[in-house]
This record gives C-alpha cells, sequence and structure tokens, in this order.
C-alpha cells in the first residue's frame, strides 16, 4: 500500500515538477550562467516570499476560498514589524523577537478579520478580502505616514543574507513552512477536514461538523504567512514600506493554481504550490537571463501561466485513466462506471 | 403510421455488435438491439449493466469502440449533446441539468428562447411555458425560480423541457424515482400521447411493476451483454429478476418477525420545520423500524431535517432516551445519537472525491487521531472492520468512493454513522437510484441494525418498500401526519387515503385551513 | 413596476449624495477665504505625501486660503484626479494646483477648468506639450523641476567617477510614466556625454523587491557592471541589497533619486554615489504662491523651474 501511494504522489506531483525540469534544461542550454551556483542560490532567494505566502493561500483555496488581502497584509506586518525592530529603546535581540512576533501577529490578525467576516455574514472571500486588501494598505500609510522604515539590526540582515552550502537561510525558511504545510494537510485532523469541506462543505456540515471553524483557521492560518513572509521581506531588502507587495495576491495565486490546486478547492497539494513558485521564479530569473525586454517577459510569464494550467488539466486526466488501471479489478457484477461519465451537470 | 414498404426502415435505432470499454472495465460487450420506430422500448438491467452507457452512446456523451449505431439506417456517431439533439434524440436525466437562479420557463425554452426585436419576448415565453407545463402536469408558476422547486417537480420540468423540442427519440432515465403514483399515472398519459404522436420512447426504470405498465418490449442487460429482449406481454416479474441477475431472489422484501421493540428511543413533540404551518410528535423505539409515508412534498423531509438541525424549525422539543436535547445544529443531533442519511447521497451524504476511508470516519476523527494527527494503520483498520462488516464491495479502503456502484456508496453512508456509534438513523429515500439486488441488502443492512437496538427512521416514496419492511407506518399529508399505522393494519388503500386526507378539498401543496389534527 | 421601484431606491442615495455635496460647498462659500484644490498623485509615494505634508504646512502658516488636497490610490489611477478636477469645477474652487498621473489625460480636464474662470497651475510633471497646443493651453504655468535635469546630474556624478568605458544598467520606473521617461532620458544624456555603455536598462516598477530581484538576476548575465542607475530611492535601496548579496558593495556605483530619509545613511556609507533631491515638500507650496501671484495680476507663463539638487555624502556630513 505504501509503494502504491508513493507511485500516486509521484504521478500526482511529476507532471508539474517535469515542466518545471524541462523549463531549467532548456534555460540551462539557452541562457548563459543560468546553471551557475550563484544563480541558483539567487532564483531560491527569489521564490522564498512567495512561497510562504502561497502556502497560505493554498489552505484557504483548497476550501474554495480566495484571499486577495495578502500583499496588502504584507505591507503592513513589515511596518508593524520594522516599527518594532527599529525602536531605540529595545536592545536589538529582544528587538528582533519582538518584530518577529508583531509581524506574524498582525497577519494572524488580518486573518481572523477575513475569516469572520466571511463565515459570520456568510460573504464570498473575494469581497471581504477586498476590503482586507485597502483596508490593511490604508492601516500600513496611516501608521507609517507613508515613509519607508529601514537600519534594522545587523543580525537580522545576516540571517536574510546568510547561505548553507549556496541554499539561502530564507530558502530554507520557505521550505519547513512548505514541509510543514504539507504535513498539516496530510497528516493532522484539520487537514483532512480541509480537503472535505473544500470538495463538499454541505456533506461536512450534515456529517455533524461546522465548517465555518475550519474556515476561519485557514484564513489565520494564511494570514500567519504573510505574517513570516513579511519577516522574510524585512531579512532580505532591509527595509519596511507600506507601499510594497502590490500584485503580490496575483503571483501566490499563479504559483498556486500553477501548483495543480484547484480553484474551485478540494484538490491540490502544498509540493504543487512549491513547484508552482519556483516555476514562476525560474521564469523570471531565464528570460532575463535570455535577454528578453519587459515587455515580452511579461507577455511570456502570462502565457506560461495559462499552458501550465492547460497542461496540467490534461495531465489529471491522464492521471485518472491510469488510476483505474492501477487499482485491483473491480467486482463483476459491480463495474464502478456508473456516474463517471463528463455528462453535464448544474 | 409508418409504411413498410417506402424507404424508411422498421426499426429506428439499431445496435451492431456494439462495444464499449473503459479502462478495466468492459461496460458494452458486443450489443445487438433493434429499436422499433414508435414503440416504448424499456431497458432492464442492474446498476452498471450497461443501460447507461449504452444511453450516452446515443446521446453524443460516449464514442463507441467497436461496432455501429443506425439511426434510420444511417451510421449515427454523435460527438457531442448538441448532435444528438440535432438529430432528434433527447433525454431526460436521472441527475438534473436545469439552472437553478433561472426561471422555470427559461429553463424549458433555454436554447431557444422567443425573441422580439432581438430581446426575449418574455409574455410569449411564458405563455409557451405554461402550455409545457400543463402537458405534463405540473401546477407551478413558470415564474417561479428552479431553486425554489421540489425534486419531484424538477423532475416534471426536465420531462416538460425534453418535450419543448420535436424529437423522434426521448430517453427517459428513472423518471420515476422521485414521483408518488398519480405523478407517475401521468407521466405514462404523456408517453401514451408522445407514441401516439410517433415518438420513440426508451425508458429505464428500477420499479419493475411500471416497466409492464409503460413498455410494450424489454430489453434486459447483464454485464454489458444483452441478455435478451421480450415482448412486455410475455415477462413477468420473477422472470426479468431472473434475467437480470442470473439467478432468483429468495423474496423481494425481509421482514422479520416483531421481537425486539423496546424502550422509547427518540420522540418528537409539537415540531415544526420553519416556514411549514403544522407541527407534529410521534415517538420512535429500539428495535423499531418506522416508516414515513406520504406523497412527495407532504413535508416529511422538512421534517427529518428540522429533527436532524440541518435546517432551522419554528418549535417543538426533542427526547432521546426520555430525556430532552436542544438540536439546533447537525452537531448537537451527532453529539446525541441521531442521524440523518440524505435522500441526495452524492451532494449531501458523501465526499465523492475522496477515500471509502475519509467518508467513514469523518464522523468522529477523534477515535481515529491522536492530538490531532491522524493515525493511518487505526484508520484503515475500522474502515476495514465495517466494509467486512457491511459488505460493501470495495477493493480497497482507499478506494474513491465516486467509484462505488449506488449500492454501495449508500452502504458507505452507513457505515460513517455506525462508526459514529449513532443510535438513531434516519433515512430519507435509502434506495432511490439503487437497483434490485442491492436493494435487498440495504433491506438487511436495516434489519441487522433494528436488531441491534437501533431506532430507525424511514422516508421513502416507495409504498411497497415500506409495507415490506416497516413495522409501523406514519402517514404524512400535507405537513401533518394523518396516519398511523401498526404492520396489522397496513393497506395500499388506507395508506394512500390518509396520504390524500389534506389535499382533498383543495389543490395540492395548497395550505389545509384544518386544525392541528395529527395521528 | 418592479424595475421602477428598483430604480427609484437606486436614485436615493444618489440624490442624497448630491444633497451632502451641495451642503459642502455653500459651507465654505461662508468662509470666504479662496479655496486652493490641490490635486495630488499618490499619497502612498512618501515623495508625494511629504510634498503634501509641505503643502499643508504652507497654508496653515499662511491662513489666507483653505487648502483641499486629493490624492490617489496608486501611481496610475488617473480616474481620480479628472474626478477630483470635476467637483473641483463643480465647487467653483479659485485655484487648482495639478499633479497630474498622465500628462495628456488630464489636459481636457484642465481645459474645463480654465473655461469655468478658474486659474490652473500644473505641478511636479508638465503636461504634455502637444495636447497643451492642440487645446489652445500652450502657456499653461508649470512649476516643476526638470527630471531630465535632474537624472543627468545624478548621470554625471557616475560618469565622473566610472570614467568612459565604464558599464552601466539603468534600472526604470514604470514604463509609461512621465517622470519615468524623463528621467531615463537624462541618464541616457549623461551616459552618452560621459562616454558610459548601458548594458541593460529594464523596468522594476519603483518597487524595492522588484529592483533587487532584477538587479540579482542581472549581475548573473551581466558581472562586469560598473554603475547602476535607479529612477527612483526606493528601487536603489533594492539595487543596494543586491549588490550586498553579491558582495559588490561599494564595488560597483549606485545613483539614485528622490532623497528619501532611507537612502541618506547609505549615501554616507558610501553604498550609493549619489540620488536628486527635487524639494517636494516646497514644491506645492510654490505651486500655490505662484498661482495667488497670477491671480493678482502678474503675467506668468511656461515652465517655472524648481531646484533640483545633486546630494552626495558631502551634502550630508
Amino acid at each position: 500500500m505504501r509503494v502504491k501511494q508513493i507511485l500516486y504522489l509521484l504521478l500526482r506531483e511529476a507532471g508539474i515538477g517535469l515542466a518545471l525540469i524541462l523549463m531549467v534544461i532548456a534555460f540551462s542550454a539557452a541562457a548563459p550562467r543560468f546553471a551557475s551556483m550563484a544563480n541558483v542560490t539567487n532564483i531560491l532567494t527569489q521564490i522564498s516570499i512567495n512561497t510562504v505566502i502561497s502556502v497560505g493561500m493554498t489552505f484557504v483555496i483548497l476550501l474554495g476560498g480566495i484571499d486577495l488581502s495578502v500583499g496588502s497584509v504584507l505591507a503592513l506586518a513589515t511596518i508593524v514589524g520594522g516599527m518594532i525592530i527599529t525602536n531605540e529603546n529595545l536592545s536589538p535581540g529582544t528587538a528582533i523577537l519582538l518584530s518577529v512576533l508583531g509581524s506574524a501577529l498582525t497577519g494572524c490578525l488580518c486573518g481572523v478579520f477575513n475569516g469572520v467576516v466571511c463565515e459570520r455574514w456568510k460573504i464570498h472571500s473575494f469581497i471581504v478580502t477586498l476590503g482586507m486588501l485597502n483596508i490593511a494598505r490604508g492601516a500600513a500609510l496611516q501608521i507609517s505616514n507613508s515613509r519607508t522604515i529601514s537600519e534594522f539590526p545587523d543580525a537580522f540582515n545576516d540571517v536574510g543574507a546568510a547561505t548553507i552550502f549556496g541554499v539561502p537561510v530564507i530558502f530554507l525558511i520557505a521550505l519547513a513552512v512548505v514541509l510543514a504545510g504539507r504535513f498539516i494537510l496530510a497528516r493532522t485532523v484539520f487537514g483532512r477536514m480541509i480537503y472535505a469541506i473544500g470538495n463538499n462543505e454541505e456533506a461536512v456540515r450534515l456529517s455533524g461538523h461546522d465548517p465555518s471553524v475550519y474556515k476561519v483557521v485557514a484564513f489565520i492560518v494564511c494570514g500567519g504567512m504573510v505574517g513570516v513572509a513579511a519577516i522574510i521581506y524585512m531579512m532580505r531588502l532591509n527595509i519596511a514600506s507600506p507601499i510594497l507587495g502590490v500584485g503580490f495576491e496575483l503571483n501566490a495565486i499563479a504559483a498556486v493554481v500553477i501548483g495543480g490546486t484547484s480553484m474551485s478547492g478540494g484538490k491540490g497539494s502544498m509540493i504543487g504550490t512549491l513547484l508552482g513558485a519556483s516555476i514562476m521564479g525560474v521564469l523570471n530569473n531565464g528570460l532575463l537571463l535570455l535577454g528578453m525586454g519587459d515587455f515580452a517577459r511579461q507577455m511570456v510569464t502570462g502565457l506560461i501561466i495559462v499552458v501550465a494550467v492547460i497542461i496540467d488539466k490534461y495531465r489529471a486526466q491522464a492521471f485518472l485513466r491510469s488510476s483505474y488501471e492501477l487499482a485491483p479489478a473491480p467486482p463483476r457484477e459491480e463495474p464502478h462506471l456508473r456516474d463517471t461519465g463528463p455528462g453535464p451537470r448544474v | 403510421m409508418v409504411d413498410l414498404g417506402n424507404a424508411a426502415p422498421p426499426d429506428i435505432i439499431e445496435f451492431q455488435g456494439t462495444t464499449k470499454r473503459f479502462p478495466g472495465v468492459l461496460a458494452l460487450d458486443r450489443v445487438d438491439l433493434a429499436i422499433h420506430r414508435g414503440e416504448v422500448h424499456v431497458l432492464a438491467g442492474q446498476n452498471g449493466a450497461g443501460k447507461s452507457t449504452l444511453v450516452k452512446l446515443l446521446c453524443g456523451l460516449y464514442i463507441a469502440d467497436e461496432g455501429a449505431i443506425l439511426l434510420e439506417g444511417k451510421p449515427y456517431a454523435p460527438r457531442s449533446t448538441v448532435a444528438a439533439i440535432r438529430a432528434g434524440i433527447r433525454i431526460v436525466y436521472q441527475e438534473f441539468n436545469l439552472l437553478p437562479y433561472l426561471t422555470v420557463a427559461e429553463n424549458i425554452f433555454f436554447e431557444r428562447l422567443p425573441r422580439r426585436a432581438g430581446l426575449v419576448d418574455f409574455a410569449r415565453l411564458f405563455r409557451d411555458a405554461e402550455a409545457m407545463l400543463a402537458q405534463v402536469g405540473l401546477e407551478i408558476s413558470p415564474r417561479a425560480r428552479v431553486e425554489t422547486l421540489g425534486v419531484a417537480q424538477m423532475q416534471l420540468l426536465e420531462i416538460a423541457k425534453a418535450l419543448s423540442t420535436q424529437s423522434k427519440v426521448l430517453i427517459l432515465d428513472e423518471p420515476t424515482a422521485t414521483l408518488t403514483p398519480p405523478e407517475i399515472q401521468r407521466l405514462f398519459g404523456i408517453i401514451a400521447r408522445l407514441k401516439a404522436r410517433g415518438v420513440t420512447v426508451l425508458y429505464i426504470s428500477h420499479r419493475l411493476q411500471e416497466l409492464f405498465e409503460v413498455g410494450e418490449r424489454i430489453t434486459v442487460l447483464r454485464n454489458g451483454r444483452k441478455v435478451e429482449t421480450l415482448a412486455a406481454r410475455d415477462a413477468s416479474i420473477p422472470r426479468l429478476v431472473r434475467l437480470m441477475v442470473g439467478k432468483e431472489l429468495g423474496e423481494e422484501y425481509p421482514f422479520h418477525p416483531e421481537s425486539g421493540i423496546g424502550a422509547e428511543i427518540l420522540r418528537v413533540e409539537e415540531l415544526q420545520p420553519r416556514g411549514k404551518p403544522h407541527a407534529v410528535s410521534f415517538a420512535l423505539h429500539r428495535g423499531e423500524l418506522l416508516g414515513a409515508a406520504g406523497l412527495v412534498g407532504s413535508g416529511r423531509t422538512e421534517l427529518v431535517r428540522a429533527l436532524f438541525g440541518a435546517d432551522a424549525k419554528e418549535s417543538g422539543r426533542i427526547y432521546r432516551d426520555g430525556s430532552e436535547v436542544s438540536i439546533r445544529r447537525p452537531r448537537d443531533a451527532v453529539r446525541h445519537g441521531i442521524c440523518l442519511l440524505t435522500e441526495d447521497r452524492k451532494a449531501q451524504g458523501l465526499i465523492l472525491a475522496m477515500s471509502c476511508s475519509a467518508n467513514v470516519t469523518i464522523t468522529d476523527l477523534r477515535r481515529v487521531s491522536h492530538a490531532g494527527l491522524l493515525q493511518d494503520s487505526a484508520e484503515r483498520s475500522a474502515t476495514r472492520e465495517l466494509v467486512d462488516d457491511l459488505d460493501i464491495k470495495t477493493p480497497s479502503v482507499d478506494q474513491l468512493v465516486a467509484n462505488l456502484s449506488g449500492g454501495n456508496q449508500q452502504k458507505v453512508v452507513v457505515a460513517k454513522w455506525l462508526f459514529r456509534r449513532s443510535e438513531v438513523l434516519i433515512f430519507d429515500e435509502p434506495t432511490r437510484g439503487i437497483d434490485v439486488g442491492a436493494r435487498f441488502e440495504i433491506y438487511q443492512l436495516l434489519w441487522r441494525l433494528a436488531a441491534a437496538g437501533k431506532g430507525i427512521l424511514i422516508v421513502s416514496s416507495d409504498l411497497p418498500e415500506l409495507m415490506g419492511i416497516c413495522h409501523r407506518i406514519l402517514v404524512f399529508s400535507n405537513g401533518k401526519i394523518t396516519g398511523d399505522l401498526p404492520r396489522s393494519g397496513f393497506s395500499q388503500e388506507r395508506i394512500l387515503s390518509a396520504a390524500y386526507q389534506e389535499y382533498v378539498h383543495g389543490r395540492p401543496q395548497a395550505d389545509s385551513t384544518a386544525g392541528t389534527g395529527h395521528a | 413596476m418592479n424595475t421602477k421601484c428598483r430604480a427609484s431606491c437606486a436614485a436615493l442615495p444618489i440624490l442624497a449624495l448630491l444633497a451632502v455635496g451641495g451642503g459642502g460647498s455653500s459651507a465654505r462659500a461662508e468662509e470666504k477665504k479662496p479655496v486652493v484644490g490641490l490635486v495630488m498623485k499618490s499619497l502612498a509615494n512618501e515623495f508625494f505625501k511629504s510634498m503634501e505634508e509641505g503643502a499643508r504646512k504652507f497654508a496653515a502658516e499662511d491662513g489666507t486660503f483653505t487648502l483641499v488636497p486629493v490624492g490617489m490610490n496608486s501611481e496610475t489611477d488617473i480616474d481620480t484626479q479628472i474626478s477630483a478636477m470635476e467637483n473641483f469645477i463643480t465647487q467653483k474652487v479659485d485655484l487648482i494646483c495639478v499633479a497630474p498621473a498622465d500628462s495628456v489625460g488630464l489636459v481636457a480636464p484642465v481645459k474645463k477648468a480654465i473655461k469655468a474662470g478658474i486659474t490652473v497651475v500644473n505641478f511636479d510633471v508638465k503636461l504634455d506639450d502637444k495636447a497643451l497646443a492642440k487645446a489652445g493651453l500652450k502657456d499653461l504655468v508649470f512649476v516643476g523641476p526638470d527630471n531630465r535635469e535632474g537624472a543627468y546630474l545624478a548621470g554625471n556624478e557616475l560618469a565622473k567617477k566610472l570614467g568612459k568605458g565604464g558599464k552601466v544598467f539603468i534600472i526604470e520606473g514604470n514604463p509609461g510614466a512621465d517622470n519615468a521617461k524623463m528621467r531615463k532620458a537624462g541618464f541616457e544624456k549623461a551616459a552618452k556625454e560621459g562616454g558610459l555603455k548601458v548594458l541593460v536598462s529594464r523596468t522594476a516598477h519603483w518597487e524595492t523587491e522588484e529592483a533587487n530581484t532584477l538587479v540579482t538576476n542581472l549581475l548573473t548575465s551581466h558581472p562586469d557592471v560598473q554603475g547602476i542607475m535607479a529612477a527612483n530611492d526606493s528601487m536603489a535601496l533594492g539595487v543596494v541589497k543586491a549588490l550586498d548579496a553579491a558582495g559588490k558593495s561599494g564595488k560597483v556605483q549606485v545613483v539614485g533619486f528622490d532623497n528619501i530619509p532611507a537612502i541618506q545613511k547609505l549615501v554616507k556609507d558610501g553604498k550609493v554615489l549619489a540620488t536628486i533631491d527635487q524639494f517636494g515638500p516646497e514644491m506645492a507650496a510654490n505651486c500655490i504662491k505662484t498661482g495667488f501671484r497670477m491671480k493678482k495680476g502678474e503675467h506668468l507663463k511656461g515652465w517655472l523651474k524648481t531646484p533640483v539638487k545633486l546630494i552626495t555624502a558631502t551634502d550630508l556630513m
């Protein structure tokens, strides 16, 4: 059974991973210095923030929701973290610790707002988080008086620049977040409920659960991830700014969807999300190294997003077929295909 | 009508060695079948026998792997449902294809809304729709939104929609699953009129009695093969069943002697679902199978949903084992050992894209987890135990529920509530869409549960079913209980007269002004 | 019938808005002080924020007029500016100072305001000359810095440092933004005169993180770069971090633009060679002063240049 599960996982994840490998091979051949260790380090650094945000976004999208506020909340969290860390009354160690807590807490609180409003008044998360997008941005501008905050303690910046055998520490943080997310989805009651609610919320309710609780928690987790991303941002760039992160929500959604997570919920994985974020990072880096212009690069990136999702669709179908072949033959008198036809449904 | 001397062949549709494969399954195996022009042809067989596949080939949803299909003598292989409709073949699905937020009229004429000056001609749309609704005897406003309709009304609406185009062949897939006897009779009237107009009808149903009433010829399929085509007048239920299952069923309904009826397990007092005019009271005992009979729309589903906390209620008290409990959400009901197995298993009972074990254990994940972490082995062994116990036919506990047959899906729903150790099981239409052989197993299962001391309430529109398995039947009429019959008092006439009682002085669905009288 | 009811329901809040708007303007008329409408760009940008604060400070000190500033949601939100212009026209303010987000798009509302008898002064970004000529507003007064000149000064400083043949990147602002175009042109002019070789010119949309990613990647393909010209300081911050990470901090020279507080320490430390100060806080105040001079009958026309100053480590000592 273990072997079958691993096989299943490989099949499910390999498609998008294959696309990534092909992309890497193509760029290695075509773009000078793409395949250098230094460049790999750069790419890993560059995808870290989007990866962490996308992990949070994956939870929300698996529930059939969306969080448009991540970019603004990121800005707000950096401002809160930045103001604490530059407070001269605190020793550097305390400042860093409180700053990390402050950023994470800010993200979580925004998540509480998103989740509770969605669930208490049954409003679609698209609208609620659109509201949060403005609230958080406004709050960030208000409390910072639209100033960029900089000059963080050296210890803090050093972590942002550190690498271990060429792997940036901030990427290791992102990777840890991905693996934690994967563990939660695959092995915990919470993860099980996320998939179940994403697939059929009414069935979950009628099974004696309160889906709202899980949905609120998912938004809080998403907000918390944004808080973590804010810390990584500050480590990497040594600034906190109320205007950063514009459009980050779209990058996160793109990474999640390229990674094979269904926008209608219930289907998807964290490893897919990591691969999705990697594809976007590799694409951005590789096209630039090829010397492609700004506008062409933007167009190609857009096209690749769409193509990746189309490929994923075909791969999912191919997998569905192969899964029948993998499974032991069903009992003769019960051919199990009664309702799997592509008949139109409401 | 059809002149055989003419060029038109007598068979409107002919399958010639038609074969359809799915990975691992041979869904149709060299089927030869001729359907005469203008006849009502019945397809019979268990779930998975190949009926649906055959129909989907005709509707352009599948393409045959081998063999040919002829439509009026010419090769026919539609690539889309639109092509099939253009060719004059129209289907009424078992699952509804209605647009819930549009009006009834718009749904009927969706493919070709009447236009005037580029805009939808609503006056004509509603007028035409009214005529179509009258044809199927559906007394609803063409302006009503589909989401507000009941299941039976939607079924009739589907039929009206199919009738709105001139088709040569009309396929009805389980059209009566949700209909009450008078509605079924009206449907048969419609079929007779269509036949008179020269329309060929292909009819699929699990209700064997109907097949004789409506059909002229019956084709039995089994395991993807055609077993036999016989004239309806030559057939009998035992013969059909024998052909379908390849063996004789001992008896259709197993009734075990009344042995272990025990103490009261559930009592409902003056329970009034929100938005309904009447309150009802009844009691259920350990070891008892209690039936709820009535016309579709008589308020049974609303009552059990309110009882379970799935929908809100106006008022009422619920007692479990004699003490009052407060149920406001399904969660409360589940905590008090009450569960509801809904009519619509796929939409409300199961998570189709998840495994059997995930579906079974979802009712009580605490039992298979430790500190929030799922215990894989505990989950599997618990599921496997129930799968074996209920004889659920699945290759493994990891199989997706979507890949199981209807009967086995229903057993998974039962398993999930047994996993929760529920004491009161409320079934809403437990055998809807389940084939003959599997039904028998479900009945056996109900009996086993009762014998184990559980209290079981069964809402069903299949009267013979209720009479065959229940100790006692409550009859619902327009939101009230108008009959409470012990097994010794069961008779179709008595139940039906009670079911119609509240509708006698007015049109169906109309509010009765009579008192609160309940049995 | 149903539709009519809905229509009238929808009309109610609009009527209410009109009533409130009317009340607001009449209340203002009672004060009898002249009203100045200030149409700003995004106040999220700290350069404009400081400019707006400068204008407010000036208004408070002066005390002879009422200032109504309007900001935008983002750099490219032209609609908000046009609506603000229309509202000012309706309220018959006395003077409008406008920093256009789009040098062509704002010409029409400016013309409408002038037709309505309102004095209009253009500041910060110059309205498009061709569009102005077409609208018959060739001589509209513009109070603002020369972005091209500023970029030229910064570029020149870099060229002096690197000498002929120095290899540089240009990190552009938003493609399409007028000041981005001007600054790019200024950098290019300085590069040409100073004999610098521009390896690549790419946009980072004014953003720190994007500039960081961009320069990190460009360093891979062009490790021989010696200087980087960033069209604003936010991007320069990201550039410096990219150089830090690549171990090239101080070896590759960086110039920025705007002189925001966060850049000043980097200039002092030598990580940034120079930036440009446009004296934002004074700019809007200058514009308002110019407007009142015109209202008093002074005849002004064309571009009244405000100072731009090269800021290097010596200026910050």
